[in-house]
């Protein structure tokens, strides 16, 4: 009997102790507490992964729901190398579907936060898929359709035919008088009251007398006649003088790109895309790699709930497709962005001279960059301005390698006073033309 | 009176006309403006980011042949793999003096093509992810994805990272050339430190 009772005990408590850990495990994975959950994704997840789009890592949303095995997926976070150095299969399989590219690995989140995250992951994804379906695709509609109409802007054909408009409008409105005209004519002459036309001739020809009588006093023709030629004179004056200036030029561009959002918001240097400024003469368009350093993970706007058009352009014209992350050279077309500022060829201007060794900034004279949505020409880029700047500005001889020699010079003829670019020869005509 | 109308009407509408035609003529901001010989600015040379019939893919910037080397460009022989990544790590070393001016230098390229991530202290707190871009670790206290600590880094771990990119990183090997990559890693381990 005893040694019944104890093995009874043994059997229940190992029957308990199992029960315990399958109800723990099994709490783990129905209860994993969303909040908490939300708490570590931010922190440990969102770097690499969104739950709906593919980012560095998979989209979790769908994969995790899919995949039931807490445990692996428990394994997988706290150590995905040793699983694919284990080779388990399907470690193996999501490895090599992601370029080889190893997750980090939390060896600090226990099983109870991968189940709590995982339950996160699930319910958002969960509520994702409830909500959306019809609202993004009319969203997207309307997003593309505005954005294409912003795109074009008030085009010519549109200023054309709404001139084309008015004037049909007055020609109609004209032949329609012509007919009341008409009709009226004949009720008169039903009526058999001509006189009133006799009167309806006679205020005609009382307007133009007035006309021919102020045209008579010449004074007043000499006065009108002076302000159309000094008008006429000021226009042609002003027209010449700006002719071949393109100052306030603001082409449409074939991406939108906002350089107040860029430069503005994100305050990202202007040298991290114009980064043939300092070291080349051009400063050079940058080329759509250098916009996938970010794009790669950024598609939308922050908060947006759907992917922007005009990223989408860029991931347009490189053949790159977002959800496969794959390039297809195939379909690749270059963006035909819109010069702006555009010197004659008889003119040599150099970017990083001017940025390096004479240290301009960026605004002195392509204005605040940083604030503009649409970048216009704010100089003249006249040779005027250019002599006007080498005249006023200063050289900064401190710590400036390409003056040194120059400096030494400046000292050894005794002079201490600031020297301007125009001094060293800044004016001189070869010096940009040959 | 109906004559009148008439000359009121269409004299209305040569003012109008002539009126939008001056308003919009003068601060047309989507045009160049009048042009005297413009031949002088659209010239025969072709700029570089030009559209050029002569190429197939319609580019004048042409990407220079496969295997073209510039003159005393610094090869990184590392594979953008893990295995590359390791063996980076072991045998390549920086072959650039620590002295101020390229620290400096590394510290002026850090600021202009990292910070906007990284931060400028390399905390991983740069203007960027403020906005919602996935922030990266910091180079003193946080893990690397392909393991170990962020201020373990050796050479070559850096190095393979700026040209290839990693992650959410993408490659900076268009915008630093490899003098400029040295002194970036130079930075790198001053940050390590903080």
């Amino acid at each position: 009997m005893r040694s019944f009772s104890l093995i009874f005990k043994q059997f229940s408590r190992s029957v308990l102790l199992i029960a315990g850990f399958a109800f723990l495990g099994f709490s783990a994975y129905a209860q994993g507490d969303a909040a908490k959950g939300e708490a570590l994704y931010k922190a440990k997840c969102s770097a690499c992964h969104k739950i709906d789009i593919r980012v560095v890592g998979p989209a979790l949303g769908q994969i995790v729901t899919a995949e039931t095995d807490d445990k692996w997926l428990a394994k997988w976070v706290q150590n995905s190398q040793g699983l694919i150095a284990a080779k388990d299969p399907k470690a193996l399989k999501i490895f090599n579907e992601y370029n080889q590219a190893g997750m980090t690995a939390f060896a600090e989140l226990s099983d109870g936060d991968v189940a709590d995250i995982m339950a996160y992951t699930r319910t958002t994804w969960k509520t994702m898929q409830a909500v959306p379906a019809p609202g993004t695709v009319a969203g997207q509609a309307a997003g593309t359709a505005a954005g294409q109409a912003a795109a074009t802007g008030p085009s010519n054909l549109v200023v054309f035919s709404m001139i084309g408009i008015i004037v049909l409008a007055f020609i109609i409105i004209l032949v329609l008088n012509k007919v009341i005209a008409r009709l009226e004519r004949l009720l008169l002459k039903n009526k058999g009251l001509f006189a009133e036309e006799a009167a309806t001739q006679k205020a005609p020809v009382d307007r133009l007398a007035t006309v021919k009588k102020l045209a008579k006093n010449k004074k007043l023709v000499f006065f009108v006649l002076l302000c159309g030629t000094l008008a006429f004179c000021s226009w042609g004056w002003v027209t010449m003088w700006n002719t071949n200036i393109h100052q306030g030029y603001q082409p449409v561009q074939p991406i939108k790109f906002a350089h107040d959002l860029h430069a503005g918001a994100m305050k990202i240097d202007c040298q991290y895309c114009h980064s043939g400024a300092y070291k080349s003469k051009n400063a050079s368009i940058p080329s759509l790699n250098v916009c996938m350093n970010c794009h790669k993970t950024i598609d939308r706007a922050l908060n947006s709930k759907t992917a922007s058009t005009e990223i989408q352009k860029i991931y347009d014209a490189l053949g790159y497709d977002p959800q496969t992350q794959k390039y297809d050279s195939t379909k690749a077309r270059p963006v035909q962005w819109v010069r702006i500022h555009n010197l004659p060829d008889f003119v040599y201007f150099n970017h990083s001279q001017h940025v390096v060794a004479g240290k301009q900034k960026c605004q002195t004279c392509h204005g605040q960059i940083q604030e503009m949505k649409e970048v216009y020409q704010y100089s003249p880029l006249t040779m005027k301005w250019c002599v006007q700047c080498h005249k006023r500005t200063k050289v900064d001889f401190k710590g400036n390698a390409y003056y040194t020699n120059l400096e030494q010079v400046h000292k050894l003829l005794g002079e201490h006073k600031p020297v301007s670019v125009a001094v060293m020869g800044g004016i001189e005509c070869s010096k940009c033309h040959y | 009176m109906l004559a009148m109308n008439k000359i009121k009407i269409l004299g209305t509408t040569v003012i109008i006309i002539a009126a939008t035609i001056i308003t919009s003529s003068c601060n047309d901001k989507r045009s160049t403006g009048w042009e005297f010989a413009p031949n002088m600015y659209e010239h025969l040379a072709y700029d570089p980011d030009q559209q050029n019939g002569n190429f197939k893919d319609g580019k004048t910037a042409q990407v220079p042949p496969a295997g073209t080397v510039p003159v005393g460009f610094i090869s990184f022989d590392y594979p953008n793999t893990k295995d590359g990544y390791d063996k980076a790590s072991i045998e390549y070393k920086n072959t650039i003096a620590s002295t101020p001016q390229n620290l400096a230098d590394g510290e002026l390229l850090f600021a202009r093509f990292c910070s906007p991530c990284h931060g400028a202290t390399g905390q991983g707190d740069g203007e960027v992810t403020k906005h919602g871009f996935p922030a990266p670790p910091s180079y003193s206290t946080g893990q690397s994805s392909r393991g170990g600590a962020m201020k373990d880094l050796t050479d070559g771990k850096i190095y393979h990272s700026i040209t290839y990119g990693v992650n959410a990183m993408g490659s900076y090997a268009s915008q630093l050339d490899p003098q400029e990559r040295m002194k970036v890693t130079l930075y790198v381990h001053h940050l390590q430190t903080l």
